[in-house]
């Protein structure tokens, strides 16, 4: 005898419904009717980057032999191909004998073999669509902008057209909470807080991150122990920025996307230009020399003139570029040190005092041309 | 004329002397925490504010709101629902921060968005023990903004000028602002998402700023009162004066007392009057910074010398007067300004100037060292040597002496020769700079030898 059990979730009524029918047809003639076993439990994972897992947990009651089980549903958008089905307990004498799809519908069936019968707890995994989560960031800055206390925001949007009564829901890193969600609602938690997080300010020349050549005010944290993080890997998500201004309150400073930083790593986070530091860039010599026909090499400088208007002296650092095959010479001046980042790539760090005093970094390379 | 909220006959309006306009209305009601959303009806608090701030930045549309209000907590699970509508605010900015709670009493559990609003969220917030606590609530809001603008009186020779800054702050955010502490940040803050966008996903509200029915006579008259007091409060016969003190990589502006700014509405305050500050007048030939046309440039320097030099001048629209000697004032012009660290210079192109002409003329050219290569039976043209004379004659009719500096480029692989002064600006730009007395001419002569195609080396 084969007993038969039906499964329905109807998201959009926000209703999961598991029917039995104790009935010797075949899985074709299914026909959904009767008891509704409530969900014991449901966790919603967002340990991957993309895609929404839902756990699910119900205690059905099966017959000796083997059971049909019908899990049909309607409303949500469920990967049919990533349901799984497994008895919760691992010495379970359960057998998932085989897995049936019926065309045209949002179900498929299970055909259970129970040794004798009795309550089994199951647990349903699949992959849901339209929960979109999201991680944000708020950091409130010190005066001196030496920390900053971080504070690490999840927000969840449920759109899959199903409700959640009370759901774990688990984060990437593994932070569980338990909401009530209905559909179309979003709920947004504060999941982690650092306090005294370590900070350094950098004043950035990039002309590849600011075209018209506007010195950038950076945030650079490490995602390490030792700087007050360290604990998680950080997702992506925007991070908005106050700062204390020492007069009891807070002024928001700027925002940026924070990138997925993993532990060790360091977060950059640009909050706007840094208006009192101006660079202007003169090209002082551009010759060809070494002309071999239609092949020569170049000598250039590029002399950056830099003006701190602060009222407290500034490092700026510079990442310049130059293509192709190209060697600094020695005559190059007016830095603290520099790094060659890659073949294309340099950084000057370049002290400016305060109050406008102009200083010049001297970037004198040229260009080979060999064959 | 109150709007009806989306919280409906449930909501209470605000009442206070430092409540928002009716057409919009910041809803916020307590309730304890009930099993349901449907319970939100269940409103037992509704205080009035305590306090607005407004920090409005100039390099964004984007006002950071700040406002405190009293609210009563019971012990347990409270649930705040905060509900606004015709303002331009994003929703994922609200934030609840309890005030002086020193001992942690009270924890926002979660933020919920309801899905029947996008004009709501209610607050879980947990409460170890019961009583009044003081909160803040701030969020962004779109539509507020502020510019600075700059009156200039120059002196009738040119050797001074009054300087008057102002702010104006313009609300066009669907809010009216009463009894608010305004702030205003000058710098560039870096946005990765517009506050307008956030605010109204998609599309405008049906109740878009720029369709507000207006202020009623009642409205008016209260908003006048309102007004009234303003300037009244602290016995105002001086205009305010604006606090400025840096944060970061920028300055805050802080306007003394409070200011009402009803929606569609500017007001305009002034920042500061410098009299007398020394300036001279420079005639350019910088085609790189003021453009192909012989430009007259008042100069002087944001610094202590020149009676600045205190906060940096920030970027707004300068109109420049000038004084004759009857007191009269005539317009010379007025342009945009750039951003003004405290210790650069001022430069501020007020255009050509009949009265001090410039005019270059190639005086002759010639080529030479010719070199040619062959193909064949054929030579062909391989490289030569451009060699030309040019003058520049500079004439100054004014009365007074004039400072002068041209900037003149060359291209190529160029020599560059002149009995004049002249210095080595960059590769290609040399640069000539000399007085010329009232009513004197001068003719600067140089020569430009361009070395070209096989001929070049540079």
């Amino acid at each position: 005898m084969k007993y038969r059990i039906f499964f329905s979730m109807f998201g959009a009524a926000g209703i999961a419904a598991v029917l039995s029918l104790m009935s010797p047809t075949p899985a074709q003639a299914r026909i959904k009717l009767a008891t509704l076993p409530a969900r014991d439990k449901v966790s919603v994972r967002f340990d991957h980057p993309t895609a929404v897992l839902v756990e699910e947990e119900r205690t059905i009651s099966l017959q000796k032999d083997v059971n049909m089980v019908d899990f049909s549903w309607a409303g949500t958008t469920i990967d049919k191909g990533s349901i799984v089905f497994r008895p919760v307990k691992a010495d379970s004498k359960v057998v998932i004998l085989s897995t049936s799809y019926p065309p045209g519908e949002n179900a498929l069936t299970w055909a259970v073999y129970a040794p004798a019968a009795g309550s089994e707890a199951f647990r349903i995994s699949y992959l849901m669509g339209n929960i979109q989560r999201e991680t944000s960031y708020t950091a409130l800055v010190s005066k001196d902008e030496s920390t900053c206390t971080l504070r690490h925001n999840f927000t969840i949007r449920n759109w899959s057209g199903e409700a959640f009564d009370a759901a774990d829901f688990i984060t990437r890193e593994g932070k569980r909470f338990e909401k009530a969600m209905t559909n179309g609602e979003a709920k947004k938690v504060l999941v982690n807080k650092w306090d005294g997080v370590k900070l350094k300010k950098e004043y950035v020349y990039d002309t590849t991150r600011h075209s018209e050549g506007k010195v950038l005010t950076d945030y650079v944290m490490m995602n390490a122990r030792d700087s007050g993080l360290g604990q998680i890997p950080l997702e992506f998500g925007k991070v908005r920025i106050y700062q204390d201004d020492g007069k009891g309150t807070t002024a928001f400073t700027g925002e940026d996307w924070g990138k997925f930083t993993p532990i060790g790593d360091e977060l950059r986070l640009n909050i706007g230009i840094a208006q009192d530091i101006k660079i202007e860039l003169k090209k002082m010599v551009n010759d060809r020399e070494n002309v071999r026909g239609n092949v020569f090499d170049t000598n250039e400088v590029d002399e950056y003139e830099v003006k701190n208007f602060k009222d407290t002296a500034a490092t700026v650092v510079f990442v310049v570029r130059v293509q192709g095959e190209w060697a600094m010479q020695n005559d190059s001046a007016g830095f603290e040190k520099f790094e060659r980042m890659d073949n294309e790539t340099i950084k000057f760090w370049v002290p400016a005092p305060a109050k406008g005093t102009p200083v010049k970094l001297k970037f004198h390379y040229k260009r080979l041309n060999n064959w | 004329m109150r709007r009806p909220a989306p919280m409906g006959e449930a909501c209470l309006a605000p009442t206070g002397p430092n409540m928002t306009r009716t057409s919009t209305i910041l809803l916020l009601a307590i309730a304890l925490l009930a099993p349901a959303l449907s319970a939100k009806e269940e409103l037992v608090t509704l205080p009035p504010r305590d306090s607005v701030q407004l920090t409005i930045y100039n390099s964004e549309d984007l006002t950071l709101v700040r406002e405190k209000r009293t609210l009563s907590f019971k012990q347990g699970d409270n649930r705040l629902q905060f509900s606004w509508s015709n303002t331009l605010i994003d929703p994922t900015s609200v934030e609840f921060r309890p005030v002086e709670d020193k001992d942690g009493n009270l924890e926002v559990s979660e933020t919920s968005y309801p899905p029947e609003s996008h004009e709501m969220l209610i607050w879980t917030i947990s409460c170890k023990k019961e009583g009044a606590y003081k909160a803040e609530i701030s969020y962004f809001t779109s539509g507020i903004s502020w510019s600075a603008e700059y009156h200039g009186i120059v002196s009738d020779d040119e050797a001074a000028m009054d300087l008057t800054g102002f702010v104006t702050v313009h609300n066009h955010s669907g809010e009216d602002y009463e009894g608010a502490s305004v702030r205003l940040v000058v710098g560039v803050i870096h946005m990765v998402e517009r506050v307008i966008d956030l605010a109204q996903p998609g599309h405008r509200p049906k109740d878009a700023p720029a369709e507000d029915p207006g202020l009623d006579s009642q409205d008016l008259r209260n908003l006048a009162e309102g007004l009234e007091a303003d300037s009244a409060e602290n016995g105002m016969s001086r205009p305010k004066e604006i606090d400025k003190s840096g944060l970061s990589e920028y300055y805050i502006y802080t306007v003394e007392g409070t200011e009402t700014v009803p929606n569609n509405w500017s007001k305009r305050l002034r920042s500061f009057t410098i009299a007398g500050i020394p300036m001279k007048t420079v005639y350019h030939f910088e085609p790189q910074k003021f453009g192909p046309l012989f430009t007259k440039v008042l100069e002087f320097k944001n610094d202590e010398e020149h009676k600045l030099g205190k906060e940096p001048l920030p970027d707004g629209v300068i109109r420049l007067y000038r004084s004759s000697k009857d007191g009269a004032l005539s317009w010379m012009g007025a342009l945009a300004s750039k951003y003004i660290a405290k210790n650069d210079e001022v430069k501020i192109n007020v255009g050509p100037d009949p009265e001090v002409t410039m005019k270059e003329k190639r005086k002759s050219y010639r080529k030479s060292d010719l070199t040619f290569e062959r193909n064949g039976n054929t030579r062909w043209i391989a490289g030569w040597t451009d060699i030309e004379e040019f003058e520049i004659e500079i004439k100054n009719f004014r009365g007074r002496a004039v400072e002068i500096e041209i900037h003149r480029s060359a291209y190529g692989d160029f020599d560059f020769a002149s009995n004049d002064t002249f210095t080595a600006e960059d590769f290609q730009t040399r640069k000539f700079t000399f007085s010329l007395a009232a009513g004197n001419t001068k003719k600067l002569a140089f020569t430009v030898t361009t070395r070209q195609g096989s001929n070049a080396k540079k």
